[in-house]
């Protein structure tokens, strides 16, 4: 379930974070889920446990999860439409600023059209 | 906490070390980068004790390494040297380490030799020479120090012991603070390992960051502009190497990704593509820098 590419460029703490937010939205992740230390993530995916660590901070300051001391992470109360929201707020973000380098709304819609990866759920 | 601070060695004629200042705070997974005789050994050899620094200082938790059996009984230096003990058997190598290391894990020890299987009674000159690296490994892992050195440990080892060591070192890390320095040829292994690391090159460090930071460090920038550009053109940035193929440049560039992007959005491109360097090409373009040219050698 927790696959990561030990050969991206992507920082292994990002893919990480990235991960967890796509299980999420996948639903296979649900509100109140357990996640697995970092010490279990770790040892599975044979990387460095302050790289895990790292992730899950950055989850649990962007309240993606919360943490219980001596008991875990848990998921939080996210619904998938937050997470989408953010999602979209953060295109909006990159548009306008292509937008202002100069760049056309065609040429935009055409990117979009082809060359940028990723899944859809539909 | 380790420190080294303006430590230089110097052999004979030879100047292994020229001035190194360093420090590793405990509980990292530490990676040694350089190229043969760059002096990663050389640092791990000072910090287990084996040399004496020709000058500077050389601190482990504050306290100095050299003769301190203190200190020393809290570091094991895994390397291809360590396994001089031809005439014992992997018993008697456990006893010898038991008596230096108050620590030693017998569990831990019987644990590993468990999966691994190796003779406990054989001569170790008898064992070939992944038993040996074996061996060793398995006794330092056992050993319980707070600090562990890998000199190109991990380049020696098959696959199912990689894994078991990398588990070993989690399981450490997380439990007894472990400071981890390992050095390496092998950059995917670091890449995985290691969460800060350090690139030596003629006994001088030219960098020391956190690895993530390492694979930002340098933008493979491509990208096309409007009329002829040279490369005066981007002389307010820290050009690595520039090329042109027609009206395309491919530029490599020493910076933070926004920064060079805001710079370059400046002179309009038609097309601007950035990607990040992988931890391999920053290592070879930091050492082509340093006048290391590999292409040199063909």
């Amino acid at each position: 379930m927790y696959t990561i590419d030990l050969q991206s460029r992507t920082p292994i703490y990002e893919q990480l974070y990235k991960k967890v937010v796509e299980l999420i939205l996948k639903g296979e992740l649900r509100s109140g889920d357990k996640l697995p230390s970092v010490r279990e993530l770790a040892k599975s995916l044979g990387v460095n446990p302050n790289t895990v660590s790292k992730a899950f901070q950055l989850l649990e300051r962007d309240k993606v999860i919360y943490s219980l001391a001596g008991r875990g992470s848990f998921v939080s109360d996210v619904t998938a439409d937050s997470v989408k929201e953010k999602a979209l707020a953060d295109f909006d973000k990159a548009a306008s600023e292509a937008l202002k380098a100069g760049f056309a709304r065609s040429e935009l819609i055409e990117r979009l059209g082809g060359g940028i990866s990723g899944e859809s759920n539909e | 906490m380790i420190e080294l601070k303006n430590v230089k060695m110097d052999f004979d004629d030879f100047s292994a070390l020229n001035g190194v200042d360093l420090t590793i705070p405990e509980g990292t997974a530490f990676g040694l980068l350089g190229s043969n005789g760059a002096g990663k050994s050389t640092i791990l050899r000072l910090l287990s004790g084996v040399y004496k620094q020709t000058a500077g200082e050389v601190l482990i938790d504050s306290e100095p390494v050299y003769d301190n059996v203190s200190v020393k009984n809290r570091v094991f230096f895994i390397n291809d040297e360590t396994v001089q003990f031809g005439n014992m058997t992997l018993n008697d190598m456990r006893k010898y380490y038991k008596g230096f290391y108050p620590k030693f894990s017998d569990e831990t020890f019987d644990k590993l030799n468990g999966v691994i299987k190796l003779p406990e009674k054989k001569r170790l000159d008898k064992f070939s020479k992944g038993m040996k690296r074996q061996a060793i490994v398995i006794t330092g892992l056992a050993s319980g120090t707070d600090y562990l050195l890998l000199d190109e440990a991990f380049d020696g080892l098959d696959p199912t012991m990689r894994i078991i060591v990398k588990r070993m070192l989690v399981d450490a890390m997380l439990d007894r603070k472990l400071t981890a320095i390992i050095s390496s040829h092998n950059l995917k292994e670091i890449n995985e390992v290691c969460d800060t690391a350090a690139l030596l090159h003629q006994g001088k460090l030219l960098f020391n960051r956190d690895l993530d930071s390492v694979k930002g460090s340098i933008q493979k920038v491509q990208a096309a502009f409007e009329g002829e550009v040279t490369e005066k053109d981007f002389e307010g940035l820290n050009v690595l190497h520039f090329e042109r193929n027609q009206s395309i440049v491919y530029i490599i560039i020493k910076g933070e990704e926004e920064t060079i992007r805001a710079e370059l959005e400046k002179k309009n491109p038609k097309v601007l593509d950035m990607i990040p360097l992988t931890l391999e090409e920053v290592f070879i373009y930091e050492m082509e820098g340093m006048g290391y040219d590999y292409n040199g050698i063909r």
